[in-house]
């Protein structure tokens, strides 16, 4: 399995590295700009960038064996059909939140 | 450092067949982390939007600075882990085990840093059940938040541990009898899934314990 040549060189990864400090220092700078509904979406979205970094590059998600990307992807999968059908129910329902 | 001739074990055709199923097996229990750390998130999600106000006037006792430190800290984690995995890909040893040191370490430092975080938030009143007190306005859904905070951190830390517990195992013992080679680096690159994934938690774990209360 000599895969070294396979592999993103070291500076890819570091650079890589600031981008994601930038994003967390963007995330923290916004949380102060008061932005009110729209700063979860913001926030949330700057996390979800990082980790996508996190999974396509450190995590070699685009790297052989191809088929990790089914085992991936089945997770977003059915955290899609958590998030989508328990939002769905608590939307829906009768006296909630209670007050 | 011994190097070791490795042979695949039985059921395998060769060496590069083994570390793609042990990685496939490792994906496979991220998926389940993923579903496992994503209710918990979706509980986050669902009071903080029936109670907004005050989960934010609780969420303002978060202390950010440790917060944000333990995001460098963990991040930069992420970056010594994959250069081990280049360093074993590499043959160089000496890197790997330096950059092994430096992540097992650098999660050291994300432990203690929680450790004393939990010390600040007890000071604040802020452990439901313990020591807690209700600031105005923010209850009942205020206690909600911190018993949030406390299972999720906690449940992140007792991850942190495991993985810490694993690049020590790799180090300390796969490295140093030689199992760890350019040839053969599966292990080292299951246990770097299982670190990434670790530091992705916490990425999201930071906006929702410790902006929501200064947004």
């Amino acid at each position: 399995m000599k895969r070294a040549a396979g592999r993103d060189p070291a500076l890819l990864f570091v650079v890589a590295w600031l981008v994601l400090v930038l994003l967390t220092g963007i995330s923290i700078w916004t949380a102060f700009l008061g932005l009110g509904v729209f700063a979860p979406a913001v926030q949330f979205g700057i996390a979800a960038t990082q980790a996508a970094i996190l999974f396509i590059l450190f995590m070699r998600l685009k790297g052989p064996p191809s088929l990790k990307w089914v085992f991936a992807g089945s997770g977003f999968f059915w955290l899609l059909f958590l998030y989508g059908l328990s939002f769905t129910d608590y939307a829906t329902r009768q006296g909630w939140p209670h007050r | 450092m011994p190097s070791r001739t490795i042979a695949p074990e039985l059921q395998y055709a060769d060496l590069a067949q083994q570390g793609d199923t042990a990685q496939l097996g490792m994906w496979v229990f991220i998926t389940t982390e993923t579903l496992f750390f994503g209710a918990l998130l979706f509980t986050y999600f669902l009071y903080r939007n029936a109670y907004p106000h005050q989960f934010a006037l609780a969420a303002r006792d978060a202390v950010l600075w440790c917060g944000s430190v333990n995001i460098g800290l963990i991040m930069t984690s992420s970056l010594t882990m994959v250069l081990a995995i280049n360093a074993a890909a590499d043959g160089r040893r000496r890197a790997l085990a330096n950059w092994l040191l430096a992540t097992a370490f650098l999660g050291v430092c994300f432990l203690a840093v929680k450790g004393f975080e939990y010390y600040l938030d007890y000071g604040d009143h802020v452990v439901p059940a313990v020591n807690f007190i209700a600031k105005p306005g923010e209850a009942p859904a205020g206690e909600l938040f911190w018993v949030f905070y406390f299972v999720a951190t906690g449940l992140h830390a007792i991850h942190l541990t495991i993985g810490v517990g694993l690049v020590l195992y790799i180090l300390l013992w796969r490295v140093r009898r030689g199992e760890i080679t350019s040839v053969y680096y599966a292990p080292l690159e299951v246990v770097g899934l299982y670190w990434s994934f670790v530091d992705t938690v916490w990425l999201f774990l930071f906006p929702a314990i410790y902006l929501v209360g200064r947004s």
